[in-house]
């Protein structure tokens, strides 16, 4: 089992131009903005559930990423 | 190099592996004014790498490509370390060269560019860890700094030797205990920058990477002084997790608490009059916007 992020879509501010998740995540092409939904998204084959995304998230009061179990 | 080289025969393309075709389609090779801002919305120039889960050390790599003015035309020397285990997930030119030889190594590369080269620009960076640059290759390291050779040094400085289990490097903080070194480092941190100054670096920049766009700013200025005036030096706190005893979120923070007033990695930044008049040049605009605010 292994954990790995998730956006809540609804929560995510990344139409309002906010890239802290993308720009924080220490994985190549692994949280990519979604130009149709206009939100941030997670590549989870390549996602090694770090938690930064979240911290980084959390503290900016979003709360738009999860920890998930695949 | 051409950036049609970069193109997949039409043929062939279906069995091209699917990372690879991302890459022509959307890679930033031969884009104006590329930066961290690409990230997300256009293939990064690094997939996959192998280094752990939160290595703040990955996030600079990313910003690092993200940042080189042109990564076509650029070629990257590495030296042992962790670093050395990403640049065979780069899509940059890269060479590997022995422990501490890499500026040696770039010397050269430079000079053979050059004649091969004569009408186009191209730029080498070396990137090396701590123990690469300031203990096993300070020699080579100072004299091409020395003999004034016109290339890029970034030293990704983790304050210790992380990939062989944490022993003691120059660059180690006085009195740190680390797994491999459990008396403590006796002496004080080699004050790298201040050689670089005194040794004839045109650009000297300390910093660590929790800010991106001032880690762009300083890796394209780097660069454009490298190409004009002369050798040039970064270097980016990139904290071992592991080694210091940090959970895998932890690097972010601990960066920034390490770059606050009168810590070890302050931003600092030293531009000589000979770069900041090449700068100048280069980027009229920004400079007279700035100056404008100040006048207000």
């Amino acid at each position: 089992m292994y954990a790995v992020a998730e956006v809540i879509d609804d929560l995510c501010v990344a139409n309002k131009g906010c890239r802290l998740c993308i720009m924080y995540c220490p994985e190549a092409n692994t949280i990519i903005f979604n130009k149709e939904k206009q939100v941030a998204e997670v590549v989870e084959e390549r996602c090694k559930g770090c938690e930064l995304c979240v911290v980084v998230c959390s503290a900016a009061k979003h709360n738009a990423i999860t920890l998930v179990h695949r | 190099m051409s950036k049609e080289r970069i193109k997949i025969n039409q043929e062939f393309y279906d069995i091209m592996p699917v990372e690879y075709q991302e890459l022509v389609e959307e890679g930033t090779y031969g884009k104006e004014g590329r930066g961290w801002k690409d990230v997300g919305e256009s293939k990064e120039l690094i997939e996959e790498h192998s280094l752990c889960a939160g290595c703040p050390e990955s996030i600079a790599f990313r910003y690092v490509l993200a940042c080189l003015p042109a990564p076509e035309d650029t070629i990257m020397v590495g030296s042992t370390g962790c670093t050395s285990l990403v640049f065979p997930h780069v899509a940059v030119h890269n060479i590997h060269s022995l422990f501490g030889n890499q500026n040696a190594v770039a010397s050269g590369l430079k000079r053979a560019l050059s004649y091969r080269f004569p009408d186009k620009v191209k730029d080498v960076v070396v990137l090396a860890g701590d123990g690469a640059t300031v203990d096993i290759g300070l020699d080579m390291t100072l004299q091409s700094w020395f003999r004034q050779e016109k290339f890029t040094t970034i030293c990704f400085d983790n304050e210790l030797y992380a990939n062989t289990g944490g022993q003691s490097s120059g660059l180690m903080q006085k009195g740190f205990v680390a797994k491999m070194a459990p008396a403590g480092k006796k002496f004080d941190k080699v004050p790298l920058p201040e050689i670089a100054k005194s040794s004839g670096c045109h650009y000297v920049v300390k910093m660590t990477v929790s800010k991106p766009n001032r880690v762009e700013k300083a890796i394209r200025e780097a660069i454009l002084v490298a190409r004009e005036v002369g050798p040039t030096y970064i270097q980016l706190y990139t904290p071992c997790i592991l080694e210091i005893g940090k959970q895998m979120m932890e690097g972010l923070q601990e960066m920034r608490d390490s770059e606050g007033p009168n810590k070890r990695f302050e931003f600092e930044e030293y531009v000589s009059d000979e770069a900041r008049a090449y700068l100048d040049t280069v980027n009229p605009k920004k400079r007279k916007r700035k100056k404008a605010i100040v006048t207000k």
